[in-house]
């Protein structure tokens, strides 16, 4: 791994941070950084931010099935139907999700979800202070996708229609397996696709093609968007695990 | 006798069938085939076969215990590995309780996590054709023996009693009904959700595919249930949470559901685990060697009865107390020099007032008539079914 690889990545990862809170003080080296991403370092940490703003605003992500596909598309249907002021507080707390293991079919009695997918396999809660999902944490437990991240073909994944802003466009998404579980995955398409909805990278009617990769180096198009993180196989590094391409046009084969 | 091995869902029933009443289902929590029977353990057995007893002159009733279902537990499973592991060819067949239990307190020692299931399948794979660990087949032994000296149905401790159904066809049923959530695609454990009922989700099949002892209970009964009126689980406190989801789930499958929580013997005011060694200087064996060196077997039997269910009760507020277990065994020498031989009322009749609003009848309270000063003396029949 290069400095100036990971130059990029702490430059990309502070980025991030400082959008959803400006002024924070954060390390510049890429090994200082890594250590702080690797901590146990929550939202909470932060502290005010320069709007007074406190309290974490999390979302609930009731997980039954995942099909990442449709859990794609559910997550961008999900943030599309956030109201401005609770995608800033959202955004403010890191995008930060708890994913637990549950049926939302068996909860609607009980649970006002924000969002349920088509097939009711996944729903959304949130984003709310942690006491509003206490009843939520108290019946389900946190989802622990043990295994690998699996390798496939590419998928097409049409993003949900809806009220468009511009003219729909084509991106590729790049994830990347070595290493990653399933459960880690998901946490890093979550915050990589959600933040680039709220910052209308993606946006309704456009389509994403999903790319499964060892590791994200090499890709052709430019990063419009990169989900960095500490390695955990070395604490000392950052890593990209997931990205989102600028536009390109659609013209590799898919498998659906 | 009328117990029956159910390898099928639709297996024959003489009980329920001769009857032609109510059919009662009666699955009492199995205690692990790996260490010495405790106070505590006689106590739950001793709940179990008057309540069976006492039933069985009412309704047809099939008491379901079966050592090979639950031997698919990690506890289990592990243990037999851990001796396989460490003691190697061994002759088990001389050994004591004591000593199995001694084994099982250096396995619970050295664990440090639990065995992959990948390392446990061959145990689990032969376990299901009936296999049984010697160690294990000796403490049976020796148990079945107690339960002979005690007067306590056996019901079949030492033979093959496969459920009916494979933990897919659980989690088929389950699914079905949207009772559970199956994460094993993506590394994750299986769970019984009742979360529509307000119930926490609870693992029953680890990330590694190892099931608990709540799967394999479901294994077991889910296919029986539907054929009973009513079915009784008999259960410990500390399973309390566990056992009001398999209520739950099996009254969905239409019998009436009733939990029967007896909790533990403490000594000295402690309950201990038997993975800790509770049973050093309490064992059954020890106490029943004893007390059948100065009382004859009748005196016996119902003298612990009577300790065990009226004075103990339910519940656990009283420490093991041997001057009131000897009071006990006086007691119940009077009751026997002084039970009428020939009584006014049927059976059936005298035992029915003991039940509530259910079938089975209540151990507590028929128990405790014995003792009641201002009834009649217990008939002589009423003793010999149910007590002796």
């Amino acid at each position: 791994v290069t400095a100036a690889t990971q130059e990029l990545l702490a430059e990309k990862a502070r980025e991030r941070l400082l959008a959803a809170r400006p002024g924070l003080d954060l390390p510049d080296s890429p090994a200082e950084l890594a250590a702080l991403l690797a901590g146990r370092w929550e939202p909470e940490d932060a502290g005010q931010d320069s709007a007074g703003q406190d309290g974490v605003h999390s979302v609930v992500a009731v997980v039954r099935r995942v099909d990442t596909v449709s859990w794609l598309r559910g997550t961008c249907a999900f943030a599309f139907g956030m109201a401005p002021e609770r995608a800033a507080a959202w955004r403010r707390s890191f995008t930060h999700t708890v994913f637990l293991a549950g049926n939302p079919r068996n909860l609607r009695d009980r649970v006002a979800f924000d969002h349920v997918a088509e097939d009711a396999s996944l729903a959304w809660h949130g984003p709310a202070e942690p006491r509003a999902s206490v009843g939520l944490r108290r019946l389900l437990k946190v989802v622990s996708g043990a295994a690998p991240f699996p390798v496939r073909p590419p998928q097409r994944v049409d993003v949900p229609a809806g009220a468009a802003r511009r003219r729909p466009v084509h991106r590729d998404l790049y994830v990347a397996t070595a290493g990653v579980s399933f459960g880690q995955a998901l946490v890093h398409l979550n915050h990589l696709v959600a933040e680039a909805v709220l910052d209308d990278l993606v946006g309704p009617g456009d389509r994403l093609t999903l790319r499964r990769v060892p590791r994200l180096p090499g890709v052709p198009t430019p990063f419009a968007a990169l989900r960095v993180d500490a390695d955990p196989a070395h604490p000392d590094r950052l890593r990209a695990f997931a990205g989102l391409t600028q536009e390109t046009t659609d013209v590799r084969p898919h498998s659906s | 006798l009328t117990l029956v091995v159910l390898s099928a869902p639709h297996a024959a029933r003489p009980a329920a069938q001769r009857h032609g009443g109510s059919r009662v289902l009666l699955a009492p929590v199995t205690v692990t085939p790996t260490k010495p029977l405790t106070p505590s353990h006689l106590k739950g057995l001793l709940w179990t076969d008057v309540l069976f007893r006492a039933t069985r002159e009412l309704a047809g009733v099939d008491y379901r215990y079966s050592n090979t279902v639950y031997h698919r537990t990690e506890q289990t499973l592990g243990f037999w590995a851990f001796l396989d592991d460490t003691a190697g060819d061994t002759d088990y067949s001389a050994m004591t309780e004591e000593q199995v239990g001694e084994l099982y307190v250096q396995y619970w020692e050295r664990r440090r996590q639990p065995p992959p299931a990948a390392a446990l399948r061959p145990y689990a794979d032969a376990a299901e054709q009936g296999w049984v660990h010697p160690a294990t087949a000796r403490v049976l032994a020796m148990w079945t023996g107690h339960y002979r000296r005690l007067g306590l149905h056996d019901p079949g401790l030492t033979e093959h009693q496969p459920p009916g159904y494979t933990l897919d066809e659980v989690f088929d049923y389950l699914a079905a009904r949207d009772l559970c959530l199956d994460h094993r695609d993506i590394g994750g454990p299986v769970y019984l959700d009742l979360t529509h009922a307000g119930l926490p989700l609870r693992q029953i099949v680890a990330a590694d595919g190892q099931p608990n002892y709540l799967a394999c209970a479901l294994r077991d009964l889910l296919p029986l249930a539907p054929d009973y009126d009513e079915v009784v689980l008999i259960h410990d406190k500390e399973l309390d949470l566990d056992y009001r989801q398999l209520a739950r789930v099996l009254s969905k499958a239409g019998p009436v559901v009733h939990r029967v929580p007896v909790d533990r013997v403490p000594i000295g005011d402690r309950v201990r685990s038997a993975r800790s060694g509770d049973w050093r200087g309490h064992t059954v064996a020890a106490l029943v060697e004893e007390l059948a060196a100065t009382h004859p077997p009748d005196v016996l039997r119902l003298g612990l009865r009577l300790y065990f269910i009226a004075v103990l009760g339910p519940g656990q507020r009283q420490s093991y107390r041997a001057d009131l277990l000897r009071k006990s065994l006086r007691r119940a020498e009077r009751l026997l020099s002084s039970a009428p031989a020939a009584p006014a009322t049927r059976l059936a009749d005298r035992l029915g007032h003991h039940r509530g609003d259910h079938v089975h009848v209540n151990p507590y309270r028929l128990t405790t008539g014995l003792l009641a000063r201002h009834r009649h003396a217990p008939a002589a029949d009423l003793l010999s079914a149910v007590f002796l």
